[in-house]
């Protein structure tokens, strides 16, 4: 291959990795900003994405794990993807809105540390029910043949390779990782910076007090920019699910990288939030390519390099950042 | 480490009072004395406990039947124990969240794993040189991390002690044998002649077991003696009017950020001298060690037991390390005396359970368990003092 | 030489103008309050001369050396104390401790390295905690918790902690705001006593004329940021500039 091609296959390997970040950031970051709350088990959200996907697109036999033990051999729908695609933001955004009424709602008025405790504990309890009931060993998540498969519905072939230009095959459904992820963020930046819902929750960021004095009634909006971010790590979980091992620790370890984006990009910025995203994807699978050992330990020096020299965030404002 | 600290502790101790006997008289010396007095009750206190925990915990009749205890646990939680007592400094008096503090923990046992691998298994000289690692190190991490309050110093600090993992992992393998961990660490013996896993003879024995734990157990209470004197220190008010009121703080003429990193090497000089121990407790050195779930558990721990008192975090621990290493083997929880199972399988739990234990606590008693116990306490205080 | 000086400050944020072109001076032994209506920016002065915030330009001289480029800390050190608009204190810590605080910052420094020595023995940080609190009226409340006082005496509490660090000027940043009558008529003879006994030099920012006119020995008038008039209680009284500007014609 030549030049060329490597450095196109690394762009879109990294793209593909950004994806995942950026679904996760984008969610955190508008948490993070219009509700000043620290949501440290926005990867257990994450981790209720890929079982959730796995459950509804596929079935997959399941070898240890309470589950196993109660006499379910294999677990799974088998909708295909595409059902998975749409039921599974549903169940998270869900998850997320009774999150935030039996939750966070109870922190807001407290301090960050209560909101990190009380959210890594909850992170803790999701992980180790994951544990219990699947087991700790991976899970399969097989990358999707078709998106559409159910019914009459012509089936859109997704995995395997694809022939690209310059680059030859590239697995496709890497593709369709970065589509879909450009899609919703376009989504969720067009809801925040074009509707008045957006409108209040941008005022939310900025002056929350002031809002209030205006008499908007907030919890509202709150409670759905809470679900929103969680149903975007939902679908993080099920696009990046057949990217990765499943396993009940997946949500913990995604949630450091995925902060990282958030405050490297500057808290409360979609486009920051893309931006630290696509940074890290880039640096990883560039550091991959070229220096596999250092390739972690990269993200981690960028991170330091960006919040010691500016310390609200690549995008960030330093009047709102908290 | 430790008896360096204590000479000086003791110093302070006697210049202080001499001077204080003779600057003023009457009753503010005599509050003098009785709170030295309290500061000796207190180190005196953890002495005896350290001295008969091993005993009740793994060899006493029926009681170490029922508490299932073994001697290497006893151990395990005095170290823990030192951690914990050094982070609280920072989270509990403080009022910092780090989430990085497995850098200086694992740190620690990692150099002093490789000093006696390659320079000498003393155990002193491993305490040393692990402390002193960490020390360094927190003294950079703490001037990077406390750059920026609140949600930012918690990521900072978990970036930071990430990245040493994932240097230890990968890059630095050849120093750290990467995923295997450090292995093959041989202490040497103390002062060249007591070999540490070797039992006590006769009573002492009996008592404390192993001469590695009253080795721990000297490092133990003399962390308590240190912290229990830095909390009654200048420096245990400033920390906690930082923790307080941190403007205000600044506008009395404090120099919050100097005494913040204060706060943060010494927290760290704890962790490293529990992280060493650590090495010496298991002759091996595991990469999990510097991995971010192990500054949770510290977070845990600490939090669990009740943050911002001296003696929560301790037993925060023991209740964590109880459950981790004791209940996760009970099969099946019965009703005693019967045969009647309630939950089968309960050991596989135990994660859960501490989990959702954590949980609670967080939302219900921020005081954690010590919080809980002291309000017993005076309630059952107040009630006695009623009745008569 | 004046205690405090301002040459020719300004303030902006973003394009608004807050601090224009502020030239104010605080002679030793001084009583100045500093007036003017909402929005005038007597706050943004008063944060920029404790270091709060940075100037966009001009210079701030204490004892004739410019304190700009130091950090707030270092500027209570040399002198200059500041009682905040609200019950700013350390709430979960007793009284005495709140005062031993401040007074163990103005006695001992900014940073010391006595974290192995008892806090029995800065019996100087005692005594100076003790004096303080008796010179607020809080000395029999020593024991208790900050946070249960009442709001009038947390505000008390607040003024004693800036006077702990035994202050050259003391700058007071409304200390009457959001205080019953009675509250403010005790706050008023604090500061009167304070004034006193101390013979301290202040600026004090407030909103109530009533204090003003009867504490100062001399009134500066902001408003839009700049001074408009200054002078003594009589001669701001009788100055229409100030009336047309401030106090909308209300007889005074």
């Amino acid at each position: 291959m030549s030049l060329l091609a490597d450095i196109v296959v690394i762009l879109l390997n990294g793209l593909q990795q950004g994806a995942i970040y950026v679904l996760l950031a984008v969610g955190l970051s508008i948490i993070l900003g219009t509700l000043k709350f620290v949501n440290f088990a926005h990867g257990a959200l994450y981790l209720l994405g890929t079982y959730a996907g796995l459950f509804v697109a596929l079935s997959v036999p399941l070898s240890n794990g309470k589950l196993q033990e109660w006499g379910f051999t294999s677990f799974g729908l088998d909708w295909g993807f595409f059902a998975a695609l749409v039921l599974v933001p549903l169940v998270v955004f869900v998850a997320g809105l009774l999150m935030e009424r039996f939750l966070a709602r109870s922190f807001y008025d407290r301090p960050d540390t209560d909101q990190i405790l009380v959210t890594f504990g909850l992170a803790i309890v999701v992980q180790e029910l994951f544990r219990v009931l699947f087991g700790s060993n991976s899970l399969p998540f097989e990358q999707p043949e078709r998106i559409l498969s159910v019914g009459s519905f012509a089936g859109i072939p997704v995995s395997g390779p694809v022939a690209l230009p310059i680059v030859g095959n590239f697995p496709q459904w890497r593709l369709w990782v970065i589509g879909i992820t450009a899609v919703l963020v376009l989504l969720v930046y067009v809801l925040v910076e074009f509707t008045d819902f957006g409108l209040v929750v941008r005022a939310g960021t900025r002056d929350a007090e002031m809002v209030r004095l205006l008499g908007i009634k907030i919890t509202r909006p709150y409670i759905v920019v809470f679900g929103i971010g969680a149903a975007l790590a939902g679908i993080a979980g099920v696009v990046g699910g057949p990217l990765n091992v499943v396993n009940p620790t997946i949500g913990t370890n995604i949630l450091v990288p995925a902060f990282l984006t958030v405050v490297i990009g500057g808290v409360g910025s979609i486009a920051g939030a893309v931006l630290g995203g696509v940074i890290f994807g880039l640096a990883t699978a560039t550091l991959v390519a070229f220096a596999p050992a250092w390739s972690q330990v990269g993200l981690y020096a960028i991170a330091a390099i960006v919040l010691l020299t500016r310390p609200q965030g690549l995008l960030g404002d330093e009047e709102v950042a908290p | 480490m430790s008896e360096k600290t204590d000479t000086a502790t003791a110093s302070t101790d006697t210049t202080t009072s001499t001077k204080s006997e003779t600057a003023f008289g009457g009753s503010l010396s005599e509050r003098w004395e009785q709170l030295r007095g309290r500061e000796g009750t207190v180190v005196g206190l953890t002495a005896i406990f350290v001295a008969v925990f091993p005993w009740l915990f793994a060899r006493a009749p029926v009681i170490s039947d029922f508490v299932q205890g073994y001697q290497s646990l006893a151990t395990l939680i005095l170290i823990w124990g030192i951690f914990a007592i050094g982070f609280d400094l920072l989270l509990g008096y403080t009022g910092l969240l780090s989430f990085g503090h497995a850098a200086f923990w694992g740190g620690a046992a990692y150099a002093s794993g490789i000093v006696a691998k390659n320079v000498s298994g003393d155990p002193i000289v491993m305490v040393v040189s692990g402390t002193l690692f960490a020390v360094l190190l927190a003294w950079v991490l703490g001037f990077l991390s406390l750059r920026r309050g609140g949600i930012y110093f918690a990521i900072l600090t978990l970036a930071f002690a990430q990245m040493m993992y994932f240097m230890a992992a990968s890059p630095l393998a050849f120093l750290t044998n990467g995923e295997n961990g450090l292995t093959g660490v041989e202490v040497g013996s103390l002062f060249g002649m007591i070999h540490l896993e070797a039992d006590i003879p006769a009573f002492g024995g009996m008592l404390l077991g192993t001469w590695l734990y009253a080795f721990v157990g000297l490092f133990f209470v003399g962390a308590v003696a240190v912290a229990y004197r830095i909390l009654n220190s200048p420096y245990g008010m400033v920390f906690r009017a930082i923790r307080e009121n941190e403007q205000r703080a600044e506008f009395v003429g404090l120099n919050v950020w100097r005494y913040k990193l204060m706060a943060f090497i010494i927290s760290g000089a704890f962790a490293g001298v529990a992280g060493s121990l650590f090495t010496i407790h298991g002759s091996y050195v595991p990469l999990q060690s510097l991995f971010w779930t192990e500054s949770g558990d510290i977070v845990v721990m600490t939090v669990l037991g009740g943050a911002g008192s001296m003696f929560g975090p301790v037993l925060g621990v023991g209740l964590y390390l109880y459950v981790e290493n004791i209940v996760s083997t009970i099969q099946a929880l019965t009703i005693p005396f019967t045969d009647i199972v309630l939950i089968k399988d309960f050991g596989f739990y135990w994660h859960l359970l501490l989990g959702a234990i954590f949980l609670v606590v967080v939302w219900v008693v921020p005081d954690g368990l010590w919080g809980i116990l002291s309000r017993i306490r005076e309630f059952v205080s107040a009630k006695l003092g009623g009745d008569r | 030489m004046p205690l405090l000086e301002t040459e020719n400050l300004v303030k902006e944020f973003g394009g608004l103008v807050a601090t224009d072109d502020v030239n104010l001076t605080v002679e030793e032994d001084e009583r100045v309050s500093v007036i003017g209506p909402n929005g005038a920016g007597k706050s943004t002065l008063i944060n920029l001369i404790t270091r709060r915030l940075d100037p966009t330009s001009g210079d701030i001289r204490f004892k004739g050396e410019s304190i700009v480029g130091l950090d707030p800390h270092e500027v209570v050190q040399l002198g200059v104390s500041k009682s905040f608009q609200t019950a700013s204190i350390f709430p979960d810590l007793t009284v005495k401790e709140n005062a031993e605080i401040a007074a163990l910052a103005a006695e001992r420094g900014a940073f010391g390295f006595e974290f192995l020595k008892h806090r029995n023995s800065l019996t100087d940080v005692h005594e100076v905690a003790r004096d303080t609190l008796d010179s607020v009226g809080l000395l029999d409340r020593s024991d208790t918790v900050a946070t249960d006082l009442p709001y009038g005496d947390k505000r008390r509490l607040e003024i004693g902690i800036a006077l702990a660090s035994e202050p050259d000027l003391l700058l007071m940043d409304e200390p009457t705001a959001g205080m019953s009558p009675e509250e403010t008529k005790s706050t008023v003879e604090l500061i009167e006593q304070v004034k006193r006994e101390h013979g301290l030099t202040f600026v004090l920012v407030e909103h109530d004329m009533e204090i003003v006119f009867s504490v100062s020995d001399r009134i500066v008038v902001l408003s839009r940021g700049g001074i408009i008039a200054e002078g003594t209680p009589d001669e701001i009284r009788g100055n229409e500039a100030v009336q047309e500007a401030y106090l909308g014609g209300v007889e005074l």
